[in-house]
């Protein structure tokens, strides 16, 4: 709910390329509140390169970057029970502190087997996924072997960027040598980050990148500091967007499982001013909120929907979200609950309701997950699955819907993808959407072939909100039929509850299933 | 499959696309031979010249285009032709096949349901020395068929033969909703052939209407059988025409022993099972889903939902098909084991019809502080293509999840003239209409109700999460006439159906 709600807020316009930036520190902007100094960090301590451009590669090459093998293997949401071909990704990591390699979380997702690389020595190693965050898209690796980084450097985090500044991206060429290429920062900004659409800030770099391969993670730096992680780049455009480093910086300090907070809210800009008049609101500045997810940090503090936002932590929020960033400009306000708040940090919201100012503190958290009806992504995990005498049972989530392919939204079943787009708006305690996504064609199901991605309301007279639901409906046929009713046609099937008991074994056999069903993790709804 | 979409062979925007996209209707006229001159005489060449609404400026009265199609002449002095060849008609000429005079002819009927029109001609003269062409039975598989039209690639009659290729339910095109019983020819059938009557020893046996292109599928024609074409007549004996009834519910194959069993039905392959029975329609309140449908006005349902009729194999519903509005059907059914016999009366027409294609209606709107509002249909759906997910869903799924319950119309913001009045409003485009300062927006007419009441704010709030849309009363009286002089908005609301 949360995840889609934070993606509803980088749709939004607040975001447009319009969006007012106060690039000049001579801007006469002031305002009464302090502004808050940047907590200090370890990784500042570190040392930082400041020689000339070939030693400070050559430097860096040798001690502080490292090319990153990764065979990965996704399950296939189709047959869930299997694993796509494996495919092989590249990347350049990056030392931090600890004797880690920070690289993105998309390079090894679903990993099988994680390979490290000096650049110049070809030397290997291989390593272990030792945290994988997929909110901020950041991993760190491990190598197997504890003498594989002796004598090799951290990198220390540049800690501020301005719009115009330079970067320069790291590739490893086939010899080992260096390739550098110089960008320009064309936007600093909060978008989408991908695998969970959460909203964090990041870097946009003009910067005309060769085809390499290692693709999924390289490293930009700027005077021996690391400015961020390219994650994507357009060709065409030459732009690339970087993981920037106020989200590493809260990826590596925060504990292991901790995952990022977000408010939980959707708001849209306070620009027309006959809404303003018409809401009352005099002060300048200031968002609407639309939407206030419930269990979500907003609506624990008792955020309402209704409610204008116009500061955070004393720090004044224009009419489009965005404050005044000291290390980056303007920048959407969820910079700071997303970011710079760590789990747990507590944040002073300023609004505006009914007329009146009032401040309200919130604890800001990451989303409860057991609350999501459809997962974002289900990365390093085998998907759940219960096969009933040829049907299979599975359970709605956006990786399911991906398996349509690069257009899933206009080619996957309307239904679902409606299900999954809104699901904040279904009533509470609607549990999962469970999918009768097909069927294995046996004795029993004949007539029912062609059925596909069904959305599963009762087995067995008992209401479906889990796939543990189904399988436990299953062990109680009614007057020896399973009766499996749906949202839409056919509404009712049967099948003979004897006959699948029977045929059990020779389902197995005949479709080659480890097993008939796989519930890792499940609860009952 | 796609769906076979008609061509007329004229020069209109939107038929030019439908061209590209698949199919073309045909009326052809076959100069064959023998029966091509008896068949002369009771040809027409139509010229229709229309003009269709443009949803993207509803207050338009749209573009002038014309185009050709085939008529022929039935008992009465009436002329049968597709009702897209007429469709949006402002006026319209006949020809009698070798005679170059043009007559100027009027719509006397038109079913776009079942894409069907009936013509009259001002002057009686030009029925003299015409013949009314028979309207025979359904063809058998395998026999030939000849197809006469005015197609493109020339200017007078046209013949082409082929052989009837299936005889099965299809889409009308014209619609796009609405199937009925549809017979397959591998004859040559291109724009121009629509309305064209297809022959057989002398008596028509079906009107040509729709094909695939060529890049879709070859040797594919199909023509409206004469059951469609004689229901039609007898429709609009009364002086007017009343269109399909329909059972309004799904039903689903009973093959599977299991679920025969758990129903309480034998093994002797008989009944279909309901499925969803639609709100609103004429069975709700009589069927139930799940209950077993196993005769037909007397007539067994086999599990696949075929029935024996005229001694071919034909879907149940065909028995519905030849009814008229206020008949009834009787059915066997068997609810929870127990069988019993129920009557649905068919008296009104399916109401919730947004899905369909709509033809010879203005569209209606209301605009104002240049927010145009309109009631969303398949019409406004083709113009503007929205891609919006929650009006997509509020659409495709109005009928099956009963939207229409809450909201027998659905209002969007269609479109914005732009101004300052608006400046901030074009986040809220294709936004359904949920409330207009606490009024609940069930048609367009409430818009309408709503912006008339005097307020200092109107307050428009949208389905879903986001804020409202607020004009304040002042700006909108400020940038009325503004606005409607600088889009030339001729007028700020049709309403009429």
């Amino acid at each position: 709910m949360i995840r889609l709600l934070v993606f509803l807020i980088c749709l939004s316009p607040l975001l447009a390329a319009d969006t007012p930036k106060i690039a000049s520190p001579k801007s006469p902007i002031k305002h009464p509140y302090a502004p808050v100094e940047p907590s200090p960090s370890p990784l500042e301590d570190l040392e930082s390169l400041e020689e000339g451009d070939a030693l400070v590669s050559r430097k860096l090459a040798e001690s502080s970057i490292l090319r990153v093998n990764s065979t990965n293997q996704a399950y296939d949401f189709f047959q869930p029970w299997l694993k796509k071909s494996p495919i092989s990704r590249r990347g350049v990591g990056v030392l931090v502190q600890g004797g880690r390699v920070l690289v993105t979380a998309e390079l090894v997702m679903n990993s099988n087997f994680v390979e490290l690389e000096k650049a110049t020595t070809a030397e290997k190693s291989s390593a272990t996924v030792e945290r994988v965050d997929y909110d901020c898209n950041l991993a760190l690796l491990r190598p197997n072997d504890p003498a594989f980084l002796e004598g090799t450097k951290p990198l220390a985090l540049e800690k501020s960027l301005r719009v115009g500044g330079e970067a320069t991206v790291l590739q490893v060429e086939t010899n080992g040598e260096i390739a550098q290429t110089i960008g320009e920062i064309t936007s600093i900004s909060v978008g989408t980050y991908p695998l969970e659409n959460l909203g964090l800030l990041l870097y946009k770099l003009r910067v005309p990148l060769q085809q390499r391969d290692g693709s999924f993670t390289l490293p930009a730096v700027s005077d021996g500091r690391l400015v961020g992680l390219v994650m994507r780049f357009d060709a065409r455009s030459q732009s690339a967007d970087l993981i920037s480093t106020p989200v590493i910086r809260h990826f590596l300090e925060s504990p292991a499982k901790a995952r990022f907070p977000r408010m939980g809210i959707a708001f849209s800009s306070l620009r027309d001013p006959q809404f303003r008049r018409f809401i009352g609101l005099t002060e300048p500045g200031g968002v609407y909120v639309n939407e206030v997810s419930p269990h979500g940090s907003a609506a624990e503090a008792g955020i309402k929907k209704g409610d204008v936002i116009l500061a955070l932590d004393g720090r004044p929020i224009d009419q489009d979200g965005n404050y005044e960033d000291p290390n980056f400009g303007r920048v959407l306000f969820s910079h700071l609950t997303n970011t710079v708040a760590k789990s747990g940090t507590e944040v002073i919201f300023t609004l505006f309701r009914s007329g009146k100012l009032m401040k309200l503190p919130a604890k800001m958290q990451a989303p409860d997950r057991s609350h999501v009806v459809s997962e974002a992504q289900l990365a390093d995990q085998p998907p759940n699955y219960v096969v009933l005498g040829g049907l299979v049972f599975l359970e709605l989530s956006r990786p399911y819907l991906q398996e349509w392919g690069n257009d899933w939204i206009n080619t996957a079943p309307k239904r679902l993808v409606y299900y999954d787009a809104f699901q904040n708006e279904l009533p509470e305690g609607r549990g999962k959407i469970v999918i009768l996504d097909q069927v294995l064609p046996v004795s029993e199901t004949l007539g029912y072939e062609a059925i596909r991605s069904l959305v599963v309301t009762q087995v067995n007279g008992r209401p479906v909100r889990s796939l543990v639901d189904v399988a436990e409906a299953a062990k109680k046929p009614l007057k020896g039929f399973h009766k499996i009713e749906f949202e839409e046609d056919p509404k009712t099937i049967f099948l003979d509850a004897a006959a699948v008991e029977a045929h059990q074994k020779a389902l197995i056999e005949q479709y080659s299933l480890p097993a008939l069903q796989r519930l890792k993790g499940e609860k009952s709804r | 499959m796609p769906t076979p979409r008609i061509a007329l062979g004229w020069v209109s925007a939107r038929l030019s696309e439908m061209l590209r996209v698949s199919l073309f209707l045909f009326c052809v006229f076959l100069a064959a031979a023998l029966h091509a001159a008896e068949v002369a005489e009771s040809l027409v060449r139509i010229e229709a010249t229309s003009q269709e609404p443009n949803y993207k400026a509803p207050w338009s009265p749209g573009d002038v285009s014309s185009g050709v199609g085939a008529g022929f002449i039935v008992q009465g002095d009436r002329i049968l032709t597709n009702a897209h060849v007429v469709s949006n008609v402002r006026f319209l000429t006949v020809n009698k096949e070798g005679d170059p005079k043009p007559y100027a002819a009027k719509v006397l009927y038109v079913a776009h349901d079942c894409d069907l029109a009936m013509l009259s001609v001002d002057k009686a003269e030009f029925f003299n020395g015409t013949t009314a062409l028979e309207l025979g039975d359904i063809p058998v598989i395998e026999s030939t068929v000849s197809v006469y039209g005015y197609p493109i690639g020339g200017k007078r009659l046209s013949v082409t033969r082929g052989i009837v290729s299936r005889i099965d339910f299809q889409t009308y095109s014209h619609s796009g909703m609405d199937s009925h019983l549809t017979i397959q020819i591998d004859a040559a059938i291109n724009p121009g052939n629509s309305g064209g009557p297809v022959m057989q020893k002398g008596k028509v046996v079906g009107v040509a209407f729709q094909g695939y292109s060529g890049d879709v599928a070859q040797n594919v024609g199909y023509m409206i059988p004469t059951p469609v074409v004689k229901r039609f007549l007898k429709d609009v004996e009364d002086g007017r025409y009343d269109r399909y009834v329909d059972l309004a519910l799904t039903e689903q194959n009973l093959f599977n022993p299991a679920a025969r069993k758990a129903l309480g039905l034998t093994d002797d392959d008989v009944g279909v099972q309901v499925g969803t029975v639609y709100g609103g329609g004429p069975s709700d309140g009589i069927i139930k889903s799940g209950d077993v449908l196993l005769r037909i006005d007397g007539l067994r349902i086999a599990s696949d939902g075929t029935i024996d009729l005229d001694g071919g194999s034909v879907p149940f519903t065909e028995v519905v098909e030849r009814k008229f509005r206020g008949d009834s059907v009787q059915l066997d059914i068997l609810r929870d084991g127990a069988s019993l016999q129920v009557q649905v009366p068919l008296s009104e027409p399916w109401p919730f019809s947004l899905q369909s294609s709509a033809y010879d209606v203005r569209p209606q709107f209301v605009v104002f502080g240049g927010l145009v509002f309109q009631p969303v249909d398949q019409n406004l759906m083709d113009e503007y293509k929205p891609s919006n997910l929650r009006l997509e869903y509020l659409f495709d799924f109005f009928v099956e999840d009963g939207i229409y319950r809450e909201r027998p119309e659905l209002v969007v913001l269609s479109n914005i003239l732009p101004d300052s009045v608006n400046a901030y409003a074009k986040d809220f485009v294709f936004s359904v209409v949920d409330e207009i300062n606490e009024q609940k927006i069930r048609r367009i007419s409430d818009v309408a109700a709503a912006f008339a009441k005097p307020t200092d704010y109107y307050v428009i709030k949208m389905v879903g999460t986001g804020r409202p849309l607020v004009l304040e009363r002042k700006a909108v009286e400020e940038a009325r006439s503004r606005i409607l002089e600088r889009y030339g908005v001729t007028s700020e609301y049709y309403l009429k159906k």
